[in-house]
């Protein structure tokens, strides 16, 4: 065991890189062309994505019988998927948003990856509600309400249309918080670039920026802002997503627990995300010294946090069922770990409660592969609670006659499958045509760039 | 990053005179008025024993919840105040006088202890392995014993490093912070749902223990903040404590304020929106016979209020203005407890509507004495400052 200097403070960045040596390393991925290894894997997602189009296309020419979904089982995968990856999206906003607001340093080599895979992962989750309204080319018209002739209005008193406000602005302020942490790295760009083409599109995008320091200082101001207004976006987000559910009178899914439980769980499964996606990028891109092993570790510690957290709710939600004696909201939690859906529960239980308590451990917490085995588990885990939730409440609900049993067909994995497609698509092109690390945010972590009270005296 | 040792320069000194000249009077007249109210109304007397309890545990146990979070996130800017929170977690030792007068009052407070009432109550006589007298009072002793020993280790731990400055100590202290942390999650749960929920022993909602934490986050915070502002003054800490310092002990009472704000919403829209009678008759008496208005005002005074206090960065750096935030903080709490318990003692003594004079004010005397008492024999003679902290110098070096 590594034994730690409590005198000294963190380093989150080695190497001792001189600042234009950063931006050499950071940028590298975007001059060269790209070896094998690269486009076996985007073969590979693209291939994933086009069996979920296929999916998709075929539900919409066929209509929804090519799903598993049955009576009472209304709603299944899609909803299912929608809540997954809007889950995803959380943590790129957490790492960026509320992590600066707490002064956590160690995200600075992490927040423009993680927040990019909020964009991507949003765009994946809005891909359902789309699908959803039967019409994709007019979801637009379906979803938003506008005055019209006809008179007819969206349901406000429906949590899935606060769904829409509460994505959709998701959405608009992580795109912008990203967009305004890029600008610097696109002045970088923009001066480094040879290319007239790249010179040009590099230049509209970096609005002018030309490092002086009344930019940073207005730099600082609005980033500091923008992750004011997105700390309760975080929030917001999956606390409307939890609604969709907790506002039923469905046992199993109203409980007043829901909003939290599912924003720690949206952290937890977002995390865990990110931690995967980031051991292949420090590989790949050899940015080990910008993403030291103690940034893992720190998000390691999230991912046990959170998994607890989330196993508190379960123990509470199964305790109060027990608890309020009401025998429907009993029999659900019973149902749920010992019916015919037991496999799903435990397999939830097990990958979000037990498996990530092993990152209790310092060694586990500190090396590669299990780390990464363990939030694998992690995202299995959180696929099969929005699972458990979903179908187990309804396959039987208030009237046994009705009672079902749910199988996703073919097509609900085509689909599902081809949201990981197009997930990771866009998170391998990310890594081609932007830096995945904000260069900015890591010189002012590097060491020798904090002030010193001793005239800059050497340190080390 | 300077991480040169700067020689700290510490000398002991008497705590301010406001901890004795406050504190025993508002106790003895506590004691006094306290003993009269059982005497002259012990139902009454017992709810308001309730809500006591719960603001002394709030200030008691979240301030051991502060000093295991500063240890297990490895936290810097929190050293320099760690020993007043080590100390005021001391203050927990006084929650047993607290729950001594409601254990023998039972009767008079949980319809559950009521032996007729559960037998011809399916759901209570379900509840009853759980809702039972003697499992209830081995659940709060077992809390208070698990608390007491961690309170106790940490104490003996950081004192010690006073003289050993050993890096051992504070990483055992991150270690034994983990279990810690299951434990209290678990307590602090249980003190809500015994004190508190099982008071209408119908109702249930998975959200109660969240809620009374993050109202016991804030108010610990808020008591750390004003004894710190308090020492600080009259000279008991670093002089390079400063406005940096003061800003996030502002942030975590905002960001709590907040979060209660989110815990009560959830529970209330939630429970509003399915309208399950099962749920809804746990607010129906808060919304009427003048309840309306401090179900109402509750908003403003828990979130509204402090929220706008707090907002503003140079208002979290400002010692006046976090000092009436850190009171209206913890009077917010109060509050919030009394909202919380009072209806239940409406229905069980068959009054109607809020009540409020000299026996409320009674207990918030003995509440406000025991704090300042029990702070006081914690924290006289010792240093205010954990001087052998390898995290001290960097804590000072803290800058946001």
């Amino acid at each position: 065991m590594s034994t730690i200097d409590y005198t000294k403070n963190e380093v989150n960045v080695h190497g001792n890189r001189s600042l234009k040596e950063i931006d050499d390393l950071i940028v590298a991925p975007l001059d060269r062309i790209p070896d094998k290894r690269f486009f076996i894997a985007i073969g590979f997602t693209s291939t994933l994505l086009l069996i979920g189009v296929i999916g998709v296309a075929l539900s919409l020419y066929y209509g929804t019988g090519l799903w598993g979904n049955n009576n009472p089982v209304g709603w299944a995968l899609p909803i299912v998927n929608f809540v997954f990856w809007v889950g995803i999206g959380h943590a790129g906003t957490l790492i960026s948003a509320i992590l600066f607001l707490l002064r956590q340093r160690w995200r600075n080599g992490i927040a423009r990856f993680a927040e990019a895979m909020t964009i991507f992962a949003v765009i994946t989750a809005l891909i359902f509600p789309i699908i959803h309204t039967g019409r994709p080319w007019v979801a637009a018209v379906y979803l938003l309400p506008y005055p019209n002739q006809h008179d007819i209005w969206v349901n406000f008193n429906s949590p899935l249309l606060w769904d829409v406000f509460a994505v959709s602005t998701y959405f608009t302020v992580s795109l912008v918080f990203w967009y305004v942490g890029l600008i610097p790295d696109f002045a970088v760009l923009r001066d480094r670039a040879t290319g007239k083409i790249k010179k040009v599109i590099y230049s509209i995008f970096s609005l002018g920026w030309r490092f002086s320091n009344r930019h940073w200082q207005h730099y600082e101001m609005t980033y500091l802002i923008l992750a004011g207004l997105a700390t309760p976006l975080v929030l917001s987000v999956h606390t409307i997503v939890s609604f969709d559910f907790a506002v039923s009178i469905l046992p199993g899914w109203h409980t007043t627990i829901f909003p939290p439980y599912f924003v720690a769980g949206a952290i937890f499964s977002g995390f865990a995300m990110v931690q995967n996606s980031l051991i292949v990028i420090r590989k790949v891109f050899d940015m080990n010294d910008l993403i030291p092993l103690k940034t893992l570790e720190t998000m390691n510690k999230i991912i046990l946090l959170t998994g607890t957290m989330v196993g508190y709710a379960y123990s509470m939600e199964f305790f109060i069922a027990w608890y309020s004696g009401s025998q429907p909201e009993y029999f659900t939690f019973v149902n749920r770990a010992f019916g015919p859906y037991s496999w799903a529960y435990w397999t939830m239980f097990s990958c979000n409660v037990f498996i990530p308590q092993l990152f209790w451990f310092k060694k586990i917490r500190t090396s590669i592969i299990p780390m990464f085995i363990i939030a694998i588990f992690v995202n299995v885990g959180m696929w099969f609670e929005r699972f458990v939730i979903v179908i187990t409440s309804l396959s039987r609900d208030f009237l046994p006659s009705s009672w079902a049993y749910y199988r996703p067909t073919i097509t609900d994995f085509a689909i599902l499958l081809g949201s990981f497609g197009l997930f990771f698509t866009l998170t391998l092109l990310f890594t081609r045509f932007l830096p995945s690390i904000a260069i900015a945010e890591i010189k002012a972590v590097s060491e020798g760039a904090q002030p010193s009270h001793h005239g800059g005296e050497d340190h080390e | 990053m300077s991480n040169h040792e700067k020689k700290i320069e510490y000398t002991k000194k008497e705590l301010p005179k406001g901890f004795l000249k406050y504190g025993l009077p508002l106790l003895l007249i506590g004691i006094i008025s306290v003993v009269l109210a059982y005497q002259f109304d012990p139902m009454r007397a017992s709810f308001n024993n309730i809500i006591a309890l719960l603001v002394v545990v709030s200030v008691g146990m979240g301030a051991i919840f502060l000093v295991a979070l500063e240890h297990i996130a490895g936290a810097v800017w929190s050293v320099p105040f760690r020993r007043i929170a080590e100390h005021q977690g001391f203050i927990f030792l006084a929650t047993p006088l607290l729950a001594i007068p409601i254990i023998f009052n039972m009767h008079d407070i949980f319809e559950w202890t009521h032996n007729s009432v559960v037998l011809n109550d399916p759901i209570l006589y379900q509840k009853s392995p759980y809702l039972n007298t003697e499992f209830f009072i081995a659940r709060s002793v077992g809390v208070f014993v698990l608390m007491t020993f961690f309170l106790f280790v940490y104490l003996r731990n950081s004192t010690k490093q006073d003289t050993t400055h050993s890096q051992k100590t504070t990483k055992i202290n991150a270690l034994i912070s983990a279990p810690f942390m299951v434990f209290f999650a678990i307590g602090i749960t249980l003190i809500a749902i015994d004190y508190a929920m099982s008071l209408e022993p119908h109702w249930f909602s998975t959200i109660f223990g969240v809620y009374y934490f993050a109202g016991t986050f804030a108010t610990a915070m808020a008591v750390l903040t004003l004894i710190t502002l308090s020492l600080k003054s009259n000279g008991n800490l670093l002089k390079e404590i400063n406005r940096n310092h003061y800003y996030s002990m502002g942030g975590l009472m905002f960001a709590f304020t907040a979060f209660w704000m989110y815990m009560a919403f959830s529970q209330y829209m939630l429970i509003w929106y399915a309208n399950i009678p099962e749920e809804t008759f746990w607010f129906l008496p808060r919304m009427e016979n003048g309840w309306e208005y401090l179900s109402i005002a509750l908003i403003l005074i828990k979130f509204i209020i402090p929220f706008g206090l707090l907002l503003n960065r140079n208002s979290k750096m400002n010692p006046s203005r976090l000092k009436l935030a850190s009171f209206w903080i913890i009077g917010a709490h109060i509050y919030d407890m009394y909202w919380l318990v009072m209806p239940s003692y409406n229905r069980m003594s068959g009054t109607e509507g809020p009540v409020f004079g000299w026996i409320e004010l009674s207990f918030i005397a003995l509440s406000a004495g025991i704090i300042l008492v029990f702070y006081y024999l914690a924290a006289r003679n010792k240093n205010h400052i954990p001087i052998g902290d390898p995290k001290l110098n960097r804590a000072l070096d803290f800058h946001i």
